[in-house]
């Protein structure tokens, strides 16, 4: 018999009966083993796009599939980013003020700078010229005449530590192939590495597997221009005994090798040399340079089509 | 969850991923990117459960591949897993708890950037695993400020279940 303050509750958790091993239902049974072959079809499928897609990055039926798809989404996307330009420009425009008068300053003097210099380009681009004639001098495709400019818009941009691309809205139709250069008002941006019917990516100068032959237009020491520090480049493979000055440009190098002709036509403007340094157990000197192309906030850019067969360099 | 349920779910998700590649990828604060989609598949799988969880998350995945050009799956893979296991927990654990919402999204910003760093890993790709490690805590800051108002809507939209629509495999004595 139960005590009398001893509720008939606490006597049945009390009671050392045997509980039996609670049986789910079927149709429990049956639901949680909908819900877990529906995870492992869904995950299956996902692994398999993965590995198609992996496999053949640039061509075959899925590749093209997306590419279509891709084309299909663009005017959402086209759309949206029209709807967040008032805000982004709202913010450039408020962003800008604060920094506007002190760049001000530093402009004018830039200004005055490179007006003296385009007097002494303009005089020696003449001569260089009159010279080429003289010799009969045999070159390769020149940046900017022998190309035409693709200028389209940026549709998505790079995000994330995984992502140094960017997507474009001009495709194979409209000319572009793979490796195409493509630039901003600015300076060289990087090359097509993905192409769809009207859509395409460009693998920006500050990917880990971008490489782009330079020079330094001063000393014409050659490198390669590798990615870098904080959205910085590296000229890279620069000897030791080489002579790189602070504040120099790099352009593109072009081809120099009639068997290893390259992707960029000689000349597009890379950026500035900002620091130069070297160690006693490096073997190359340490370049840093600045892309002059302001790689995170891209609107638009312009894909460099060839106007005329590429021939090589003499 | 009913035919006019997946539409809107559908609908919702491929705007968020429309605005995810479009307009957020933008967003750079501190090395943190807002993660819309993640954030409207959290509120979707709460709401819905681990199928749908599951299901959508792989079509947001679709949807952000295709429009990035970027590898076919690899989303949709980390996508899938992480609306399955976010739909169990608002089935079972997060049922009814006003934290729910919140604290998914901040295991599931984690969990999501580690899972893209393993298959990128995986894949013989470039890993940064230390960027990965200092954009988590801002994306996760600018995740959580999504949520209230996303998961609002969503919460809208998707009216949420029924007690008898839940799974009941934990029952409850007394």
């Amino acid at each position: 018999m139960a005590p009398p303050n001893r509720s008939a509750r606490v006597a049945v958790l009390g009671s050392s009966l045997q509980r039996s091993k609670p049986n789910p239902s079927p149709s429990k049974q049956r639901s949680a083993m909908v819900r877990r072959a529906v995870l492992a079809i869904l995950v299956v499928v996902a692994l398999g796009l993965l590995t198609i897609s992996f496999r053949s990055p640039t061509s075959g039926v899925l590749h093209d599939a997306q590419g279509y798809g891709a084309s299909a989404l663009r005017p959402f996307q086209v759309a949206a980013e029209r709807v967040a330009r008032p805000f982004r420009d709202a913010y450039g425009y408020v962003s800008s003020l604060t920094t506007a008068k002190s760049e001000l300053k530093k402009y004018k003097q830039m200004a005055r700078d490179y007006r003296a210099e385009a007097l002494r380009n303009a005089a020696a681009v003449q001569q260089n010229g009159e010279l080429q004639k003289l010799m009969n001098f045999e070159s390769g495709p020149r940046y900017p005449q022998d190309y035409r400019a693709v200028n389209t818009a940026v549709v998505s941009f790079p995000s994330g530590p995984f992502a140094q691309q960017l997507e474009i809205d001009a495709g194979r139709n409209q000319g572009l192939r793979y490796n195409t250069p493509v630039v901003s008002a600015d300076g060289l941006v990087g090359r097509v590495t993905q192409l769809a019917p009207n859509t395409s990516v460009v693998t920006l100068l500050t990917d880990p597997e971008s490489a782009v032959p330079a020079r330094d237009l001063k000393t014409k020491v050659s490198g390669l221009i590798r990615h870098g520090q904080g959205g910085t480049l590296t000229l890279d493979r620069v000897p030791k005994t080489a002579i790189v000055n602070k504040g120099d440009w790099i352009v593109t190098r072009g081809t120099i090798e009639r068997r290893y002709p390259d992707e960029y036509p000689y000349g597009i403007p890379i950026g500035r040399v900002i620091s130069v340094g070297t160690s006693d157990i490096a073997s190359f000197l340490t370049v840093q340079v600045q892309p002059l192309a302001q790689l995170g906030s891209l609107d638009a850019v312009a894909a460099l089509i060839p106007t005329k067969r590429a021939r090589s360099h003499p | 969850m009913t035919i006019a349920d997946g539409l809107k779910a559908a609908a919702l998700l491929f705007v968020a991923a429309i605005i995810q590649v479009s307009i957020f990828t933008q967003v750079d604060i501190l090395h943190g990117v807002p993660q819309l989609v993640l954030v409207a598949l959290v509120a979707v799988s709460l709401l819905r459960g681990a199928v749908a969880g599951a299901t959508a998350g792989f079509f947001a995945g679709l949807v952000v591949d295709t429009a990035t050009l970027g590898t076919l799956g690899m989303t949709s893979l980390v996508l899938t897993v992480s609306g399955y296991c976010i739909g169990r927990y608002g089935e079972t654990t997060g049922r009814d708890r006003a934290h729910a919402p919140f604290l998914s999204v901040a295991v599931v910003t984690v969990l999501y950037s580690f899972g893209v760093l393993l298959v990128h890993f995986m894949l013989g790709e470039r890993a940064p695993a230390g960027d990965v490690a200092r954009s988590v805590l801002p994306t996760m800051v600018l995740n959580l400020i999504l949520t209230a108002p996303a998961y609002a809507l969503v919460r809208r939209l998707l009216r949420p279940r029924e007690r008898a629509d839940y799974a009941t495999e934990v029952q409850l004595l007394g």
